[in-house]
């Protein structure tokens, strides 16, 4: 005799399990839509906010001090002291073969193409996206954001395109000082260290970096400074609750700029690389 | 002490039909999580009075301000100020309607970033052509009308909480609005300063011809400012009519929240201060 049909309901709680696990993926899949189609149009309000009257000039200036000029020693110490360990590892990894001539060449072309600008912003990423939260998102908290939509100002036009515009000046610039002392990094190793002339750091330099070494690793900072400035306003602008959804925020907008630096940076590279 | 609910859900205005509403709402509807805060309700404020909306903490006071300067939008129903619509519209197409209100924030919502100068002449950069000396004046002078001179070098931070409120009452009469809505102006403050501030609110009503809708739960304030009250209770508006009405008013949920508050409510017998005492 066949053994009789299951039940419906002994189906439902057979499957018990999937069904709370497709549930609670669509609910992370539907969060997720959420967070892009909000980021999404606030950067397009943003854009158009940026091509039309009033125009912070002042506060871009301001911004740009404080998200971009306070920016330069830990940008500068990270890319010195990346800059000495390149020159140290190349020298190691290179003796056996003759090729500690190559230093300068190895040293400036990672940073200059790779390590200068992923480490800027990631250093950025760190500081000014957290700080740009934390004070957007007390801001929120304490209803200062509202006061300005009730006072018919934009949100928008007045905490997030100056610094989307401040962060998006100022890393190709913390990306080229960090470039030069990371080059200088290595020189004092490769002169202190491992007895190299000046010369032979620079020629070795100047016969391999090309302009558009430069010129792709500058360009690439230009988008991630929108994707940390973008990030780190959105979450300022969702903060819902008190001091502990700010301080959530914070450490969201760390761990997002990071991980769409370091994404868009091998989608950029590509780029670059097919251009 | 059961409350007798169903006697509740269809108020009668206490007070006459209303001739030209400044804001009128009409059938609105507003919830949270499934939970109706605002379950149709219907109010019409008239220009220059001063509304109160009385009830207890949660009920939706402030989502019902919220809703007169577009904060907040309504899942379904109208608002309607100055005669038109706020519904549906953009924050750009909501800039004019907003640019003639004011809103008293209930922290003050001041700019940390900013002196009490740079807060008060904020709105006053934004929206007008004026000169940095007229923008000095305009500050000085508002200043001096919530009893604050000579502290416009001041931070937020360096302001007590009856300062803070006063300066953002300031900024909002910066523009000389023509609505002022008030959320909670007086929580958090000592019965002195809420008395100053309630003071306040009565002395700005007056010299700008403004009409001002203050939402609170302190019935001592609303006893001092208020030409009418309305009481939110259960997403509806459960009483309407003028304070002495709501203090002799039956309502057993009124008359709850009145003992609650320290006043005998239904006898009609406990004094109430002329308006601005």
């Amino acid at each position: 005799m066949a053994p009789p049909e299951p039940s419906a309901t002994a189906i439902f709680y057979r499957n018990l399990g999937w069904l709370r696990f497709v549930d609670r993926f669509g609910r992370k899949g539907s969060a997720i839509v959420d967070y892009v189609g909000g980021l999404a149009e606030l950067i397009g309000e943003a854009i158009l906010d940026c091509f039309s009257r009033p125009f912070y000039g002042t506060e871009v200036m301001r911004q740009m001090d404080e998200l971009g000029v306070k920016s330069v020693a830990i940008t500068g110490i990270t890319a010195l002291f990346t800059g000495m360990v390149l020159a140290l590892q190349t020298a190691y990894s290179l003796e056996a073969f003759g090729g500690k001539m190559f230093v300068g060449r190895v040293v400036s072309l990672s940073l200059v193409r790779e390590l200068g600008p992923v480490l800027t912003a990631l250093m950025v990423g760190g500081r000014v996206g957290s700080g740009i939260t934390a004070e957007i998102g007390s801001m929120t908290v304490t209803e200062q954001v509202d006061a300005l939509r009730a006072m018919a100002i934009s949100p928008s036009r007045r905490l997030v395109v100056p610094r989307v515009v401040a962060v998006v000046v100022m890393m190709p610039v913390l990306t080229a000082i960090a470039d030069a002392l990371g080059i200088l990094g290595g020189l004092a190793i490769a002169v202190l260290e491992l007895r190299m002339t000046f010369q032979d750091y620079f020629t070795s330099i100047l016969q391999q970096l090309s302009i558009s070494d430069i010129s792709s690793g500058l360009a690439k900072t230009l988008f991630f400074g929108f994707e940390i400035a973008a990030i780190g306003c959105y979450n300022g602008l969702q903060v819902e609750g008190g001091a502990a959804a700010v301080g959530r925020a914070t450490t969201r907008t760390v761990v997002l700029a990071s991980i769409s630096i370091l994404i868009s940076d091998f989608f950029l590279t590509k780029l670059f690389l097919a251009i | 002490m059961s409350i007798n609910l169903s006697a509740l859900k269809d108020p009668t205005p206490a007070t006459a039909p209303v001739d030209e509403p400044i804001v009128e709402f009409k059938e609105l509807w507003k919830s949270y999580s499934g939970r109706a805060v605002l379950a149709g309700v219907n109010l019409k404020i008239r220009r220059g009075e001063v509304l109160c909306v009385l009830g207890p903490s949660g009920t939706g006071k402030s989502v019902t301000l919220r809703h007169i300067n577009g904060l907040t939008r309504p899942d379904s129903g109208d608002v309607r100020v100055f005669g038109k619509s706020i519904v549906g519209h953009s924050e750009e197409e909501l800039s004019p309607v907003r640019r003639r209100l004011a809103m008293l924030f209930q922290g003050g919502a001041l700019f940390d970033s900013m002196n009490v100068e740079d807060n008060i002449a904020f709105p006053v950069r934004e929206h007008t052509e004026k000169t940095p000396t007229e923008v000095a004046a305009l500050v000085a002078e508002k200043l001096n009308m919530v009893g604050l001179p000579g502290i416009q070098r001041k931070m937020p931070s360096e302001l007590s909480g009856g300062m803070r409120k006063r300066v953002a009452l300031a900024r909002s009469i910066a523009l000389e609005p023509e609505i002022i809505l008030y959320d909670e102006p007086t929580t958090g403050l000592d019965p002195v300063s809420s008395e100053k501030i309630a003071q306040l609110i009565v002395s700005v009503n007056e010299r700008l011809q403004t009409t001002s809708v203050v939402v609170t739960h302190d019935i001592v304030a609303a006893r001092t400012v208020a030409d009418r009250v309305v009481f939110l209770h259960q997403g509806l508006f459960q009483f309407i009519g003028t304070f002495d009405e709501a203090a002799s008013s039956s309502h057993p949920v009124l008359m709850e929240y009145f003992r609650a508050m320290g006043f005998p409510c239904g006898t009609g017998v406990f004094e109430t201060a002329p308006k601005g005492v």
